[in-house]
């Protein structure tokens, strides 16, 4: 035990002096939360310039229509809407600062109450399908609530259930999977960082020829790379608690557990890696770049449980993207995971493997057995 | 002058094969996560499942969800009809229910756990199919929306994305490699032969910088290539692009070369050039327009080089408007002011006195 608390120690003292490695998995993932909260975190409404011909009472209840139909995406209106000339509205589509135009013909009221097909034109940018999605479907919306405000009769109703009281927003969602982006980083950083400087300075025969098993090298290391990543990813839950308002709460330990299982698992891929390829930082930066590929395909953006046949079969050969709605309900739902022991079993199989994979890898490359 | 120049840049070039793995990450790196990122990023066709139910509404209501779509791309609603009853699981987060409330026939949309994304895409998806019914019962009365795209066929998303990307994969190319390659110089304390070498300073970092630039082009040549394999999408003229993503190479190499300058270690260089990348590409109009998310996030993207090689850029994918002279001579500033501060970084660390002597 005391050579374990030495080698430790030891190990401490090369953390101390590269503060910035150590922040591997802080500064990157903060950088990436702060631009998608202004991204997804702000007004998403579109701009568009509604362009008012109409000479009678019902283009301007259109009009207002437009400020009533509220998205639950950020609790703001569809539209953004500016009202402009036919000209300027056109001038400021044609350069990009509006994302649509509709125009309201003269004739507009006169059609809705004879009841011969009155008409709006919708010009949109449909750059990419995408967008041009939601004009069409946010346009529904806008007619929907325009024929109940002018008094007709639907032939049925809408409405919804959710299981909470308040909804969970968009960003929310991205912000868990920062923070499970940060322990893996976290992890990662630190045990290249703590193995970086025996390989430049030589050390590493040192170690080969070590009378003692190459399990007092690894312990430490693995240790204190597990400590940075559970640490890196804590403080995104807290930056969450204090911004988002969402915190486990007494499932902070089972929060904690999965995000270690998957620090785990990326600090045994990131030591094979880093020993086994010919050039070292080469292996680092491949492990660090994997990890970000594997944050935007395995569910870092969005839920996977519900559409998890649209996610690549690539992305479930790691363990981030089982874990990542599981994190989300101890996080966000504060719920226990319906899924928590198929869960677990699949991540202790991935820390495992890649653990034994890691240390045994490793230490016969260090031993020159290969 | 310029034969040193040449010597030197030959010398650059022959060290690419010291360091063949970086530079085969920072060439397919970005080409491979645009791969893999194209496949699930953008997914217009959601499942909607239905409850069975004996109302006359049901089957109606399906028939029209598969009639929501783009008159000129995808259909956005598969409706799968279910067993379920409250109480029951909820199926791919979200069922339709139709019921009597009030005497009225319902269409009650349950949710699970899902956020708000997620609840007004279905959201609108449902009252879409809606309207089509409501519309058919008004007849003449019902509202025509008359489309007038811009374009003749929605554009893939994947397009705008790739196109987005080309700006980081340029900047990935070259600060990564600068990172490591300058830091290195520190670490293997090479940077002793630079002090001592009789070549003027400028032109050794002017020839690091322009080989720099030029594998941040070829990164995003790489991914350019790619996009034109999954989209069929190639800029026009050519040149244009591969000037503007000179730049972005330069302001990348800048970064990495910086970093790497100031803190003369490669892992701390690293993540300086990684935390620069994917921030600058999330708020350079990575998933759209800027223009079009407005805000803070309009305002923010102002200063970033990576929005104007977008706007830059966009016209050469989008038979839209004329290039923006502005973005051009915006990124050149932004490139010159880079080589200013890499110059000054570079005295400072290397040329110093101070430095020498330690």
């Amino acid at each position: 035990m005391r050579r374990l608390w030495l080698l430790f120690r030891s190990e401490l003292v090369v953390w101390r002096r590269d503060p910035i490695t150590a922040l591997g998995g802080v500064l990157p993932p903060a950088l990436i939360l702060i631009a998608f909260s202004l991204l997804f975190g702000g007004r998403l409404s579109f701009k568009i310039a509604v362009v008012n011909q109409d000479e009678g009472p019902y283009g301007s209840i259109l009009r207002e229509t437009f400020d009533e139909v509220i998205s639950p995406l950020n609790d703001v209106p569809y539209y953004a809407v500016f009202d402009l000339s036919e000209r300027d509205a056109h001038i400021a589509y044609e350069r990009g600062e509006m994302d649509g135009i509709w125009v309201i013909p003269p004739d507009f009221s006169e059609r809705v109450v004879a009841q011969e097909d009155p008409h709006i034109e919708m010009w949109f940018n449909n750059y990419n399908d995408d967008r041009a999605k939601n004009h069409r479907i946010y346009a529904s919306e806008i007619v929907w609530a325009f024929y109940e405000r002018i008094g007709l009769e639907a032939p049925f109703g809408l409405a919804e259930t959710y299981p909470r009281e308040e909804m969970v927003d968009w960003v929310s969602v991205i912000a868990v999977g920062v923070a499970l982006l940060s322990a893996t980083l976290g992890s990662i950083f630190n045990m290249y960082a703590l193995t970086y400087k025996e390989q430049v300075e030589g050390l590493i025969l040192e170690f080969g020829l070590a009378p003692r098993s190459l399990l007092w090298v690894w312990m430490p290391k693995i240790i204190l790379a597990l400590l940075f990543g559970w640490g890196s990813g804590t403080i995104f839950l807290i930056v969450i608690r204090f911004w988002l308002g969402y915190w486990p709460g007494r499932l902070l330990p089972a929060a904690l557990f999965l995000m270690g299982l998957v620090s785990l698992f990326w600090i045994g891929f990131a030591v094979v890696i880093g020993i086994r390829s010919r050039n070292y930082m080469a292996g680092a930066l491949g492990v660090v770049l994997t990890a970000i590929i594997i944050y935007f395909i395995g569910g870092g953006m969005s839920l996977v449980r519900f559409r998890s046949e649209d996610v690549l079969k690539i992305a479930w050969l790691f363990p981030n993207t089982h874990a990542i709605d599981p994190l989300r309900d101890l996080v966000l739902f504060q719920t226990w995971p319906a899924d928590w022991n198929p869960t677990i079993l699949i991540l202790s199989g991935f820390a495992f493997l890649s653990i034994i994979a890691g240390v045994s890898v490793s230490s016969r490359q260090l031993r020159r057995l290969d | 002058m310029m034969k040193r120049l040449l010597a030197l840049l030959r010398n650059e070039l022959v060290m690419t094969r010291t360091t063949l793995s970086i530079h085969l990450l920072g060439f397919f790196q970005p080409a491979l996560m645009f791969s893999l990122m194209a496949f699930v990023l953008v997914m217009p066709t959601f499942e909607l499942y239905v409850a069975r139910s004996s109302l006359p509404l049901g089957e109606s209501l399906v028939e029209a969800m598969v009639q929501v779509n783009s008159p000129i791309g995808d259909a956005y609603i598969e409706p799968l009809l279910v067993e379920w009853q409250q109480g029951d699981d909820i199926p791919g987060g979200q069922v339709v229910e139709l019921a009597i409330s009030d005497g009225m026939p319902t269409a009650v949309q349950h949710f699970d756990l899902i956020d708000s994304n997620i609840v007004k895409n279905y959201r609108n998806r449902l009252t879409s199919a809606g309207l089509i019914l409501w519309e058919e019962e008004l007849g003449r009365a019902a509202i025509q929306i008359e489309e007038r795209p811009l374009l003749p066929v929605d554009v893939p998303y994947n397009v705008y994305f790739g196109m987005g990307m080309l700006p980081l994969a340029a900047w990935i190319g070259a600060s990564f490699v600068a990172a490591f390659l300058s830091a290195q110089e520190f670490e293997f304390k090479t940077i002793q032969e630079y002090r001592l070498a009789p070549a003027h300073w400028g032109l050794v970092l002017g020839a690091r910088l322009l080989r720099l630039s030029l594998t941040g082009l070829l990164s995003s040549m790489v991914l350019m290539i790619t996009l034109y394999v999954f989209e069929q999408a190639w800029p026009s003229p050519l040149g244009l692009a591969l000037g503007m993503l000179v730049l972005m190479g330069l302001i990348g190499a800048c970064v990495g070369t910086s970093a790497a300058l100031v803190l003369k270690q490669t892992l701390p260089s690293f993540v300086i050039a990684l935390a620069s990348a994917f921030f600058t590409w999330i708020m350079g109009g990575a998933f759209g327009l800027p223009a079009g998310f407005g805000g803070v996030y309009e305002a923010v993207s102002r200063w970033v080089p990576n929005s104007y090689a977008v706007r830059a850029l966009f016209p050469l994918y989008y038979p839209i408007e004329p290039s923006h002279p502005n973005s051009y001579l915006i990124l050149f500033v932004f490139a010159t002011a880079a080589v200013i501060a890499t110059i000054l970084i570079y005295r400072k660390s290397v040329l110093s006195v101070e430095e020498v002597r330690q």
